[in-house]
């Protein structure tokens, strides 16, 4: 008895910020999605109507489809790029540290500082990019302001400033990786390619699984980078759906309907991170 | 000494072969250029004035270097502010944090109680819970306490998050159980176990976990930008993003305030360079 007293003492800060600050706005959220105003005015019970109007708004599903999008763009450049610098970090010695504290270096600012970065490196007059395009097609292009462009712009942000984090975990994980069963491929004659596609590759499943989750889940929240380089636009091509809860509240005010899309977010993450477990479990 | 070398690689080395060398050396270098050119760009951003920011052809490294944006960002912005509040907060978060994740680390992996499964599960489960889907609720929590625009409202709620308990517990799960045992048997209380024996023993997992909590909280931007307000009380990721919702996009001065905004981290990250890029954090996050 005393030894439980004693656990949930060394427990119990953990657990009242984690009740006051999460669940609590969990269950709050539920209840709010049937309400609406609350800012100016006390909140009114409305029953369903924010979750018809959720039904029937073309914005929602498109807000949806558009973070799956952007996920789906970003999650598997940002794999792919980080994996061949983890290979090239793996194999040099001379200046190791150095490439690795470089590339980590932009995963250090906030995503914001990467968003303004690239505001001036993409910006249409005077960034560098364009600058670059115009003496190459003589023509420059406008990024951020075109429909098809702004999603895989935003995407570039991304990766850009979050390659470092994953290049370390993959590089960790690749270092932890059974030495002798590379002598073993190596006296059978086995080649680097044929070394990374049967060996690395498959050794490195719990890593990849893990990474994809955790990816899945903090990309399905993107909003700094569209926050500040598109606000949604153009014509809500790069509108998400936290964008989109952020709207509800401070521009539309209108708490109630923004608690019914963070219910529609909540779901989205939930059956993803789900399925994506279950597929996992399944060939492990 | 060369043969031994060649002998080596007959049998057998896992030296990469040259070529293989000679590619990872090119792509480091790209990946290094990538990453550094945007920064050097705000540099140079930073020094010009509006004029030589529109020239064409562009001057890389402007011939006068203008300081005006750097004058101005300190005597018409709220910049200092800005860096104060996030060193500020951030650093009250990564206090806090720290010791009631130890504490409950060190409970959730060397204590047997009733319930520790559900509430292991529970914390572990929370992890999925994306926080930009908590926001409404939470700002009218806070409202309602009547911490808006104060910094308790950036401090308490980060203290929820669950993740560094799992980071801290594997480190303390590590740890013989023998050692707990005997000191327990020298009539220790569990608190002098856990303030004497385990922290010093954990002190390198403290500082990752105390190092990535600040970093979280140094570019947390949507938060800040929900429950603050008040200009002066912005932290810095939102207070620099205000600058450019002006008028007139005043890019020389947002590049001087995006530069001068990497400095905290960067000094942080070059003092403690070690933790940042500690391998343990993957295993740490896997177990």
């Amino acid at each position: 008895m005393r030894r439980n007293l004693t656990a949930y003492l060394f427990l119990t800060p953990v657990l009242l910020f984690f009740g006051v600050f999460l669940i609590w706005p969990g269950i709050t959220l539920f209840f709010q999605t049937f309400q609406t105003g609350g800012i100016m005015s006390p909140a009114i019970v409305v029953g369903t109507k924010n979750w018809e109007r959720t039904f029937i708004d073309p914005l929602v599903l498109k807000t949806v489809w558009n973070t799956i999008r952007y996920c789906l763009m970003a999650i598997p450049v940002v794999f792919i790029i980080a994996m061949v610098l983890a290979l090239a970090l793996n194999s040099v010695r001379i200046g190791h540290t150095a490439f690795k504290t470089i590339i980590y270096y932009p995963t250090l600012q906030p995503i914001l500082i990467a968003a303004l970065m690239f505001t001036f490196v993409l910006h249409q007059d005077f960034g560098v990019l364009n600058i670059i395009m115009r003496a190459i097609t003589g023509n420059p292009v406008n990024f951020l302001g075109n429909e098809s462009l702004a999603m895989p712009t935003i995407a570039l942000v991304e990766v850009w400033k979050g390659v470092g984090f994953w290049t370390l975990l993959f590089l960790a994980g690749i270092q932890n990786l059974p030495r002798d069963l590379y002598h073993a491929a190596e006296l059978d004659g086995a080649g680097p390619f044929r070394r990374f596609f049967q060996l690395t590759l498959p050794l490195l499943k719990p890593t990849f699984f893990f990474s994809i989750i955790f990816a899945t889940i903090v990309n399905l929240q993107v909003f700094d980078s569209i926050f500040i380089l598109t606000d949604g636009g153009p014509f809500h091509s790069t509108a998400s759906t936290t964008w989109y809860i952020y709207r509800s509240l401070f521009t539309f005010n209108e708490p109630g309907y923004g608690a019914t899309l963070s219910f529609v977010l909540v779901i989205v993450v939930l059956i993803l991170t789900a399925l994506q477990s279950f597929a996992f479990r399944d060939r492990n | 000494m060369w043969k031994l070398i060649g002998k080596q690689r007959n049998v057998v080395s896992l030296r990469p072969t040259p070529p293989v060398i000679t590619v990872s050396y090119s792509v480091l270098f790209l990946a290094a250029i990538v990453s550094i050119l945007p920064f050097l760009y705000i540099l140079s951003t930073s020094v010009k004035d509006t004029q030589s920011l529109f020239s064409y052809p562009p001057e890389w490294i402007p011939e006068q270097l203008f300081w005006g944006n750097y004058v101005k960002l300190f005597q018409e912005t709220s910049f200092l502010n800005w860096t104060f509040n996030t060193i500020f907060i951030g650093l009250s978060i990564t206090i806090l944090k720290l010791i009631i994740d130890a504490m409950a680390a060190y409970s959730l992996a060397k204590l047997q109680f009733i319930g520790k499964h559900i509430i292991s599960s529970t914390l572990l489960m929370a992890v999925a819970i994306p926080v930009a889907a908590l926001i409404i609720p939470l700002f009218f929590i806070v409202r309602d306490m009547g911490l808006l625009n104060t910094y308790w409202a950036l401090i308490l709620p980060a203290l929820a998050n669950p993740l560094g308990i799992f980071l801290l517990r594997s480190f303390i799960v590590s740890l013989p159980d023998e050692l707990i045992h005997s000191a327990r048997l020298d009539g220790a209380s569990e608190w002098r176990v856990f303030t004497q024996l385990i922290l010093p023993l954990i002190s390198s997992g403290l500082v990752v976990h105390a190092v990535f909590t600040f970093m979280l909280q140094y570019t947390n931007f949507l938060w800040p930008l929900v429950a603050i307000q008040t200009e002066t009380r912005q932290v810095l990721t939102v207070g620099i993003s205000s600058l450019k919702s002006n008028f007139v996009v005043d890019w020389g001065l947002i590049s001087a305030a995006s530069l001068l905004a990497t400095i905290p981290i960067t000094i942080l990250f070059i003092a403690l360079q070690r933790f940042f890029l500690a391998q343990s954090l993957s295993s740490a996050l896997k177990g």
